[in-house]
């Protein structure tokens, strides 16, 4: 098996507090990998030392054979990320929007074209290309959030609690369009929703203070644990393991 | 090719900002009407020239950098306070191509105001009896261009170091400083002392002075107040480059 990111030791501590406590995982090419964990896990400092937003005190890992200690520049141009809260440049409409990010990554003008009508029409956004960011609804501008790191052709997508805030209906709608880029690229989710987890994933990682507590598929985990349901088997890794 | 992508998308983010044409065209324009109405109601005896066209005309066209320094101070810090940022962090972008990007339209934004401000003033100059010589005019637009830098440096550098509702009130006091003690509406030369003192150890005397020389008949000093000019420009670009490329490893930290 192949693997996107192998992650060997990683490591942060903001002063006295370790962040992600000497962590080892191998995410697999192609695959949806879930981080679960409470607030203060360690899931958003891991994303961010993987897209160069964070240096790790230790450790390193490789994203496509590329360190992130060592080749950072060659590890920024595979892979892009949806952060957790929504950003979008706000006096832009929607299709500048997508220009601009298409632009940064240094795509040519036919490139950029292209790529814009392409992702306007995978995610639905047609209808508001024209409307500026700021106006959307909290829905449309997380699915902008991830139609402009998708533009950029990653290789690898971390999606940063993409759901977060939003309303059930929203919420499904975009699971939609992330259920399919499933097989396409590598994506890595962070999340709180245990339902988003067991839709979506095709495997689990659940941290609990900076440290992995348990790697599996769904399955795995709940035999693991013994329990039926993801959210009981969570709970079981948090409080027991 | 990325700084000029970030540049694009920082011109249009300004431009559609309705307050960026109320205080960056709207209102030196405005000043320089009224206080072209102010000079015309002060008897010729007073002798009190620093509110005559030739003079009034450069020193708005400096005094309006100072509202360019606000907008590029809050459009950074706004900036620093999205999510948008984070998200270009994460890209191949450099810290080069955040100062010229957010340096850029700020600059393009200055040779416009200053274009308008002095297009006003040779109108109001040909309405008062006053022929501004074009040739003057463009040397003064020269002589601010080290200015055009020293404000956007300083619109940077408060944009990185505070945070968006802070930023202006940083600006405000360069906005008072710049028009009390920059000789734009008093003579400082006539005032001397301490005021003349600290206007000289400061910029903004020096690039008033500086615009205004090319309508003067014996401009003097004018080597000195060029390099003191360029100097702190120079300085402060430096200082924001520095704090914004500090500030954005503290951001993302």
């Amino acid at each position: 098996m192949s693997y996107s990111i192998e992650i060997k030791g990683l490591r942060k501590e903001f002063g006295h507090k370790v962040a992600v406590n000497d962590l080892e995982l191998k995410i697999p090419e192609g695959s949806l990998f879930a981080i679960l964990g409470v607030n203060g896990a360690g899931k958003t400092t891991t994303i961010r030392m993987l897209t160069g937003l964070t240096t790790p005190t230790g450790g390193d890992a490789l994203v496509l054979g590329h360190s992130i200690k060592e080749d950072l520049e060659a590890v920024k141009k595979l892979v892009n990320l949806s952060p957790q809260e929504t950003s979008v440049a706000p006096n832009l409409t929607v299709r500048e929007n997508l220009e601009f990010i298409a632009g940064i990554y240094g795509f040519d003008r036919e490139k950029i074209k292209q790529k814009t009508l392409q992702i306007l029409e995978q995610f639905g956004l047609d209808e508001v290309a024209h409307s500026k960011a700021k106006t959307l609804s909290g829905g449309w501008q997380r699915k902008l959030s991830i139609a402009m790191a998708l533009i950029t052709e990653p290789r690898i997508l971390f999606l940063d609690e993409p759901t977060l805030g939003l309303d059930v209906l929203a919420r499904r709608e975009l699971w939609k369009e992330i259920e399919r880029l499933k097989g396409k690229i590598t994506m890595i989710l962070t999340t709180h929703y245990m339902e988003e987890a067991e839709a979506l994933s095709d495997e689990i990682a659940v941290m609990v203070k900076g440290d992995l507590k348990a790697v599996g598929t769904l399955e795995e985990l709940k035999r693991l644990t013994g329990t039926e349901k993801l959210e009981d088997a969570f709970v079981k890794i948090v409080e027991e393991m | 090719m990325k700084s000029f992508v970030f540049a694009k998308r920082t011109l249009k983010e300004i431009l559609r900002d309705p307050l960026s044409y109320i205080f960056c065209l709207g209102f030196p324009l405005v000043m320089l009407i009224i206080m072209s109405v102010v000079d015309r109601s002060i008897p010729a005896q007073a002798n009190m020239t620093v509110f005559h066209i030739e003079n009034l005309g450069p020193g708005i066209a400096y005094f309006g950098l100072t509202f360019v320094m606000l907008f590029s101070s809050i459009q950074v810090s706004k900036d620093r306070s999205t999510a948008l940022l984070l998200r270009l962090y994460a890209s191949p972008m450099k810290p080069a191509d955040y100062m010229i990007g957010y340096t850029l339209p700020v600059c393009i934004l200055a040779l416009v105001q200053m274009g308008i401000c002095f297009v006003a003033a040779f109108v109001i100059g040909l309405c008062t009896g006053y022929t501004f010589p074009i040739g003057a005019i463009l040397l003064s637009v020269l002589a601010l261009l080290p200015s055009i830098f020293l404000f956007t440096g300083l619109g940077i550098l408060f944009g990185s170091a505070v945070n968006e509702k802070a930023a202006p009130g940083l600006c405000s006091i360069i906005i008072t400083a710049t028009g009390m003690i920059g000789g734009i509406w008093m003579d400082i030369d006539g005032l001397g002392g301490v005021i003349q003192k600290v206007a000289n150890a400061l910029p903004f005397y020096h690039g008033v002075t500086l615009a205004k020389s090319p309508f003067r008949e014996n401009p003097k000093d004018t080597l000195v107040h060029l390099t003191w000019t360029i100097v702190c420009a120079v300085v402060v670009y430096i200082l924001a480059a520095i704090i914004f490329r500090n500030k954005m490893k503290k951001d993302i930290r």
